[in-house]
């Protein structure tokens, strides 16, 4: 009995041409032109993007850097309850909280105003894979630039202080020589001009973008977002085929038949994670052999952790259908369908940091970003593609999509009830 | 086979019943005609059957079973052929069969067996590589008939089968409707067209209103044969005019039309030589056999229901 109205829904979806559109069409053609069009230019939004400090220095010049960097970027994220620093920075950023951390070792203070410039990292910049690279440059190219700034401020402060203090001994010497000035013919300081001194504070800084083995491109930001965007579409096809079916009739013919609520739900859900399998394979296909032939970055897979991958396309295909299903069963018409469930879903994509990167968005936004399905599928995705979590990692999204499915399955019970009768 | 006694129901958030005592039986070899104008209710006693509204008050069995137990064990055994067109318009003929049959819980060598039986029963076969979106009315109307009868049901429910169908579909329908009877089934059927169920229903009810007007054989019902005549008359006052016709028969009427069912031994030409004798001007009359269609119109009533 479950095979035949399976059978019946995917012959049903073969034959709907538009259904068919919607549901690969147009995310590819999301990925390719997204993709393409934010390969190289993008406006890093760096000044509002959440981070955390730690001062491991608290010398002035550490203390200096840190007021710098809030004046620009705004006061720090807090990192624990009781203001301990993480043992490690990597899994804090990595977990996707934080865009960056920037950690300032000690002797900061010392090393920077050193002529010598002493070797060895004193600043570090650790970054999120899923920041953009753009905003990962600016951030980088900005430190090295307030450190430089500060390194040949605190330079000059010095070579004042000496050329002062040249200059006092020398006017000492010949008053008590009673001698008239002389104009010194050299340079009152043969230490500071004879030898180089390195300006650039550039050495002491480090930047690391954290990744599982690859770097971070538009395609690796863009595949998962529209393909999570993509596996939502599916409301548009399921509940079209729903409403026909429950206005001619057959729904009730199904009922009057004697097949249960939860073989009919079943019949409908089963072939739509098969359709978001495909979805998922198209997509990451794109990516990986597509994208380079016209012209456009690669997306990689090295490395990444696949049965995370298939938990996480898991919960969202889950969590797809049983919102595609409970809208369907909340519907009256073939209208209301076709309005509501796409305006849901852009809602969802807008919200949810498919269109606009959720690390764009103001603080209020990212914080109602996180309600939407689609932002826990996406991050998931991200989880696995960008921060090379494993199974264990993506526990978190993958348990709020579960989750949901299942109100959204517990909806439909309920509703889908009422419309078969 | 089946029997409804005392069934009322009423809809959530309405006040008026949509059924109220209604009682009927329906034999095994016979076909029930269930006439009413629209909102009389046969729409509610077809959803009590295919299960999709409870009993309110009453009860419905089958074979002495209450219809809920049945519908449970075995809901096959009372198959409904609505007036939609109950299918997948985008899957062939045989793929819907394919589709309702499983549903219906057939399997193996039987489905296949009945698919091509109900293909044959329906003349489907030229069809049954045709998408149903592409069938003609009349096509349609013996797809939805054909997949009511996969599971062989033992009492079978066609709501208006013949709407929007062309004499020779109709007449075909008319006929298989009559067959599934005679090889044993009970057959509710309900229509619009009088003259249908004049041809093929043993039984005749007529609900009007939640109410069950009359239930009896087509015979019964039309007053076993006496003659009635219906006529419309100037130029005699009312009270004299019926005095005039009661020495005739039974007289009833209904704003200008009077009707006379004649008794034994009086003729509509004695009828109408005697209405001319008193001074009355005769603008039309008829006479006959009365008709489902005049019960009908009589018993419900001429005004509008929708």
């Amino acid at each position: 009995m479950l095979f035949a109205l399976i059978k019946k829904e995917l012959l049903a979806l073969i034959r709907d041409v538009h259904g068919l559109a919607a549901l690969f069409l147009l995310p590819t053609v999301f990925i390719i032109i997204m993709s393409l069009a934010l390969k190289d230019v993008y406006s890093p939004p760096v000044k509002s993007l959440p981070y955390a400090v730690e001062n491991r220095d608290n010398g002035k010049l550490a203390v200096t850097l840190v007021e710098e960097w809030e004046k620009r970027h705004g006061k720090p994220q807090k990192y624990s309850a009781d203001g301990k620093p993480p043992d490690n920075w990597k899994a804090a950023v990595q977990s996707g909280k934080l865009s960056y951390a920037l950690v300032i070792e000690k002797d900061f203070s010392n090393v920077i105003v050193d002529e010598k410039l002493a070797d060895g990292i004193r600043v570090r910049l650790i970054t999120d894979p899923g920041l953009d690279g753009s905003a990962f440059a600016a951030n980088k190219a900005e430190l090295v630039m307030i450190a430089s700034e500060m390194r040949a401020q605190a330079l000059l402060a010095m070579s004042r202080t000496q050329l002062a203090q040249q200059s006092q001994m020398i006017q000492q010497a010949q008053q008590a020589r009673r001698q008239p000035a002389v104009q010194p013919s050299q340079p009152p300081s043969p230490k500071a001009s004879d030898v180089p001194v390195t300006v650039t504070a550039q050495a002491l800084v480090d930047s690391e973008r954290l990744a599982a083995g690859s770097r971070p491109t538009a395609v690796q930001q863009n595949v998962p977002a529209w393909l999570v965007f993509g596996m939502f579409f599916v409301v548009a096809s399921l509940s079209n085929l729903f409403i026909q079916e429950r206005q001619c009739g057959a729904l009730a013919r199904l009922a009057s038949l004697g097949v249960p609520i939860h073989v009919m739900i079943w019949s409908k859900a089963i072939p739509y994670l098969w359709i978001n399998g495909l979805q998922a394979a198209l997509m990451l296909a794109v990516g990986v052999w597509m994208m380079p032939l016209l012209g456009g970055d690669a997306l990689s897979l090295q490395g990444i952790n696949w049965g995370a991958l298939a938990l996480v396309l898991l919960g969202v295909s889950m969590a797809a259908i049983s919102m595609a299903l409970a809208l369907a069963s909340l519907v009256r018409t073939s209208a209301q369908a076709a309005t509501i469930g796409p305006v849901v879903n852009i809602l969802m994509a807008a919200l949810g940091g498919v269109m606009v990167p959720k690390f764009v968005m103001p603080d209020f936004m990212q914080k109602i970003s996180e309600f939407s399905p689609m932002n826990w599928g996406l991050e998931g995705m991200l989880d696995v593609l960008l921060r090379g979590s494993d199974m264990a990692g993506v526990v978190q999204p993958v348990s709020r999509l579960m989750g949901f499915a299942a109100l959204m399955v517990v909806a439909t019970a309920i509703l889908f009830r009422r419309r078969v009768n | 086979m089946l029997a409804i006694e005392n069934l009322a129901f009423c809809y959530p958030q309405t006040e008026k019943p949509a059924l109220s005592g209604v009682s009927l039986e329906a034999a095994r070899g016979q076909v029930l005609g269930l006439l009413g104008p629209n909102g009389a209710g046969k729409t509610t006693i077809i959803s009590h059957l295919s299960g999709a509204l409870q009993v309110q008050q009453g009860s419905i069995s089958i074979d002495g079973l209450p219809l809920a137990e049945v519908r449970r064990k075995t809901p096959t055994r009372i198959a409904v052929a609505p007036q939609e067109y109950a299918f997948y318009p985008m899957l062939t003929v045989s793929e819907n069969l394919e589709c309702f049959a499983s549903a219906g819980g057939l399997g193996g060598a039987r489905k296949q067996q009945r698919i091509k039986e109900c293909l044959a029963f329906a003349q489907l076969e030229r069809f049954a590589a045709t998408r149903g979106e592409r069938l003609s009315g009349g096509l349609k109307r013996r797809l939805n008939l054909a997949i009511a009868l996969l599971p062989e049901p033992e009492l079978i429910l066609l709501d208006e089968p013949t709407v929007g169908v062309d004499p020779q579909s109709r007449a075909f329908l008319l006929e298989a409707v009559k067959t599934l009877a005679n090889n044993g089934a009970a057959v509710i059927y309900t229509s619009h067209y009088m003259e249908e169920i004049e041809a093929i229903a043993d039984r005749v009810v007529i609900i009007d209103d939640g109410k069950v007007l009359c239930d009896g054989t087509l015979a019964e019902l039309l007053g076993g044969g006496e003659t009635q005549v219906r006529m419309a008359v100037d130029g005699v006052d009312e009270t004299r005019l019926r005095a005039l016709l009661e020495g005739f028969g039974k007289v009833d009427s209904l704003k200008a039309e009077w009707r006379v069912s004649l008794v034994q031994d009086k003729t509509a030409s004695a009828l109408l030589a005697a209405v001319e004798a008193a001074g009355g001007e005769i603008r039309y009359a008829e006479f006959g056999r009365n008709n489902l269609e005049h019960l009908f119109m009589a018993l419900t009533l001429r005004s509008l229901r929708d």
